[in-house]
């Protein structure tokens, strides 16, 4: 951070003149959107007109905006925000989207020569806030002063905010333009990293704690609504059906690895076993197994004996720990595999149709509720994939419930004990094995439940879907989002899984970005995107302004 | 009794071979506990810097003096790769809790699987190595096998044997009669105090990194003649089998590398050969490996020979 920042003689002397050039920056980013970028009118949408923002050059006004708001901020600074850190990373984060932008022009149109004014303004804007940030001095941030409000205002403010998370998200998924979608990322990125640098995010996390129940019923109202927006269209709502049900996963992965802390590195298999029990029980005409139960029971059955399976791969945690056990599970995934590979009837029984797997898999119906057909809701279709995000919402909440319960929960807390220290916790009369077993075994029996809804969404399983970089990717997405709660994995499963969708042209690159991500993130932000602030602490224990804001959402969430 | 002697041979050559690999694990995790997960990949890098050389100096020429220069390429290729990750990946997570470097290690796994795969085939002259490439056939160590009372050896066979013999054999002589061997005993056993006696223990982790890339880079070779084609997928098995060898021979303990290595290339030889019924066969031979290794790590983590007692979170 000290490497962004000018030399402390530098800052003070001209400390006076940030806001103005915050101001300044701003006005000529929100100029700049008015303002043609490019003679040529086919990249990155059009944003040849004058006086008719598009696309980008809309990103822009709002950057330059923020940047506004800041820098008033700055001349007026409440004791609890940090408006020079916020226009610090708003302004490194408007560079980076104007410079993509200018890129995206020279190498689409052969040269700088198409750039139009719009653009260099936008440079020079971006340029100035980054300068500003860079030259306000550092300043104390007083937690203990944030704002009180009404509960009414407060639960507006979340309706707001879910209200924007909406109409944000519908809009980001109704981009085509690979460019344009990168640079939306990039503003939103810089927008969500601004705020939260400047102290706004520490104090929406407050006023969340504050109204826990309206945030939560307020997400799953928009997460409800989301499919309404998309008009019948299928192509992002079956990316939102991967992406519940990898989320799902993920959190059952969360217990395992984020509550108990017992790295397991198989966790695919659990899904697979899930997703494996659901065809063989399916009315797939490939099915091994004659019985065809409804698909409660058969629900039910993934869960049993994912469960099982998660009690048998658990059992050795009674003789190994740390990366001895990440190692154990690890072969159990691969021994899964193998082995869901081989039962063709030529290696064993005919349980799976080896390599082949099961296809065919019908859609779910449920009491004449056909999940294949499209059903119209008040005037808006909603497609197959429709119909299964709705009820994969219902299994998600069931997930994050069976989650916020545990972790609250006299087994919740043991299994943080066994994290921080065993034996500790066992001499504290906590039961350490049972309790790693059970966490395995309820994990295990999560993803076996997302499993058996897979096969169905898939309507074919294979067994190269649950290979060990299957597995790497749901710890990649606890780990991305932070370990231990329920918000970071969410956000970590949707980066993964909606990222490599939607920027197509790069997406023969993913794995390689995905590789170098999980290097980046342990080596500069360990404890992940959303961490729990003990979590955090523990990764920077010298950090005593974190270890005051631990305190104060603590005291916070006692009252 | 011919079976026998056959899928002895054949288990001596994948043990071989799996023992080569796990000298790397142990002697990395002898020094600093770290499993360092990325190191079936060196041993893929090896295999594709042997390929290089021998495409870039010698293309068409199968003569048996380019093979020692293959060989220096690839060590070249799989140290540089070791060294560079221990500075830039390994070593800001010295302190870390220890989830850090194993998911570092999966990322750098990953990494560099597909930087082989993507950009390999970009470098003029080089083939695309998104799928198999054919690794050059070398005189005198490839070539027809010879046949000793009924039992097929293949020359990649005994290219690889000697090549594990010479290796342990200097390994032997670096680690108990050399100066920086002796401070590698010496950081094993306490960093502490060896840091007090004046060994620079940062170096001594190179030097730990660059033993097992070395090795792993000759073992890569070796794979190269042995299956004549390489692929940019072939260190995450290879590595994992490996990392099962040093287990089974006891972890941390180099001379356990080997004789895990050599004795989970027999028992699996051995398993596709006697294991009765539907599950027997080269189809379950994997899943026999790591039904061993989870075996071992259950009922005697500390492994065939022993090493420190395990018990780290």
């Amino acid at each position: 951070m000290s490497r962004l920042e000018f030399p402390e003689a530098t800052r003070v002397r001209h400390g006076a003149k940030a806001p103005v050039i915050a101001l300044a920056g701003g006005a000529l980013l929100l100029v700049s959107g008015l303002l043609s970028w490019s003679y040529d009118d086919r990249i990155l949408g059009d944003i040849s007109i004058r006086f008719y923002p598009a696309g980008i050059q809309v990103y822009a006004m709002v950057l330059g905006a923020v940047a506004i708001v800041l820098g008033v901020l700055l001349l007026r600074r409440p004791p609890w925000l940090d408006p020079g850190r916020g226009l610090r990373m708003l302004g490194v984060g408007s560079l980076v989207v104007v410079v993509v932008a200018l890129v995206a022009i020279a190498a689409q149109t052969g040269g700088l020569i198409n750039a139009n004014e719009g653009v260099w303004i936008a440079l020079v804007g971006a340029l100035a806030v980054a300068v500003s940030g860079r030259l306000t001095p550092a300043v104390e941030v007083d937690v203990r002063t944030w704002p009180r409000l009404s509960s009414t205002v407060e639960i507006l403010l979340i309706a707001a905010l879910m209200a924007v998370v909406l109409f944000v998200t519908a809009y980001t998924l109704g981009l085509d333009d690979a460019g344009t979608f990168g640079c939306l990322l990039a503003t939103l990125i810089t927008l969500v990293v601004a705020a939260a640098a400047a102290g706004l995010g520490d104090y929406v996390g407050f006023i969340g704690a504050n109204n826990r129940r309206v945030l939560i019923l307020a997400a799953f109202v928009v997460a409800f609504l989301f499919p309404f927006t998309q008009n019948g269209s299928s192509a992002n709502m079956s990316i939102a059906t991967q992406i519940l049900i990898f989320a799902g996963t993920a959190l059952g992965l969360n217990i395992v690895v984020g509550l108990a802390g017992l790295l397991d590195l198989g966790y695919i298999a659990f899904l697979g076993t899930g997703a494996y029990v659901g065809a063989m029980l399916s009315q797939s005409a490939f099915a091994t197994v004659g019985w065809k139960p409804p698909f409660v029971i058969v629900m039910l059955c993934g869960m049993t004996v994912a469960a099982i399976f998660g009690l048998i791969i658990g059992s050795p945690t009674l003789r190994v720990s740390g990366d001895y056990l990440a190692i154990v599970t690890l072969g159990f995934g691969e021994i899964f595999r193998l082995a869901m590979f081989n039962l063709d009837g030529n290696n064993g029984p005919d349980l799976t149709n080896g390599p082949n797997g099961i296809p065919g898999i019908p859609d779910l119906n449920f009491f004449g509720f056909d999940f294949g057909e499209t059903h119209t809701l008040l005037g808006v279709p909603l497609d197959k994939f429709s119909n299964y995000y709705f009820l994969l919402l219902a299994f998600l909440a069931f997930v994050i419930l069976v989650f916020v319960r545990l972790n609250n929960s006299r087994l919740g807390r043991g299994w943080v004990a066994i994290r921080e220290d065993e034996r500790a916790a066992e001499a504290m009369g906590v039961n350490t094995f049972g309790l790693k077993l059970l966490a395995f075994a309820v994990g295990a029996s999560l993803a076996g439940l997302a499993g058996t809804i897979k096969a169905h969404v898939d309507t074919s399983v294979t067994p190269d879907q649950y290979i060990f970089l299957e597995s790497a990717f749901l710890l990649a997405a606890v780990v991305l989002g932070g370990m231990g709660t329920v918000t970071g994995v969410l956000v970590g499963a949707t980066i993964l899984k909606l990222l490599p969708e939607k920027l197509r042209q790069v997406n023969e690159y993913r794995l390689l970005a995905f590789g170098l991500l999980l290097v980046l993130m342990m080596r500069f932000r360990p404890e992940g995107l959303v961490p729990s602030k003990r979590r955090q602490l523990e990764f920077h224990q010298q950090d005593e302004a974190l270890s005051d804001l631990a305190e104060a959402e603590h005291l916070q969430e006692a009252k | 009794m011919d079976a026998f002697a056959q899928q002895l041979v054949n288990g001596l050559t994948l043990g071989s071979l799996y023992a080569l690999i796990a000298v790397g694990y142990t002697v990395v995790y002898g020094i600093i506990q770290l499993i360092n997960f990325a190191h079936g990949e060196i041993f893929m890098i090896g295999a594709f810097g042997a390929l290089s050389t021998w495409l870039v100096f010698f293309q068409g020429n199968t003569a048996l003096w380019t093979l020692p220069i293959m060989i220096a390429g690839a060590v070249g290729a799989s140290v540089l790769t070791a060294v560079g990750m221990e500075r830039f990946a390994y070593r800001p997570l010295r302190n870390a809790p220890r989830l850090a470097p194993l998911i570092t290690a999966i990322g750098i796994s990953v990494f560099l699987q597909e930087a082989v795969r993507l950009f390999y085939g970009d470098i003029p002259g080089f083939p695309d190595a998104k799928q198999k490439v054919p690794f050059p056939q070398i005189d005198v160590v490839t070539g027809p096998a010879f046949n000793v009372a009924g039992v097929t050896i293949q020359r990649s066979t005994i290219f690889t044997v000697g090549a594990l013999i010479i290796c342990a054999a200097a390994l032997f002589y670096f680690v108990s009669r050399t100066r920086t061997g002796r401070a590698m005993q010496a950081v094993s056993q306490d960093p502490d105090t060896a840091r007090l006696m004046g060994i620079n223990v940062d170096r001594i982790i190179v030097v730990a990194f660059v033993i097992g890339a070395t090795l792993a880079a000759i073992a890569g070779v070796a794979q190269g003649l042995q299956v004549t084609n390489i692929n940019f997928k072939m260190g995450f098995l290879a590595g994992l089998k490996a990392f099962t060898a040093a287990v089974l021979g006891g972890i941390g303990n180099i001379w356990g590398a080997v004789v895990g290595g050599l004795t989970l290339g027999i028992v699996e030889s051995m398993a596709v050969q006697f294991v009765p019924g539907t599950f027997g066969g080269s189809p379950w031979k994997d899943v026999w490996a790591f039904a061993i290794l989870i075996l071992v790590l259950v009922f005697r983590p500390q492994g065939i020979l022993g090493a420190k007692v395990v018990d780290r979170a």
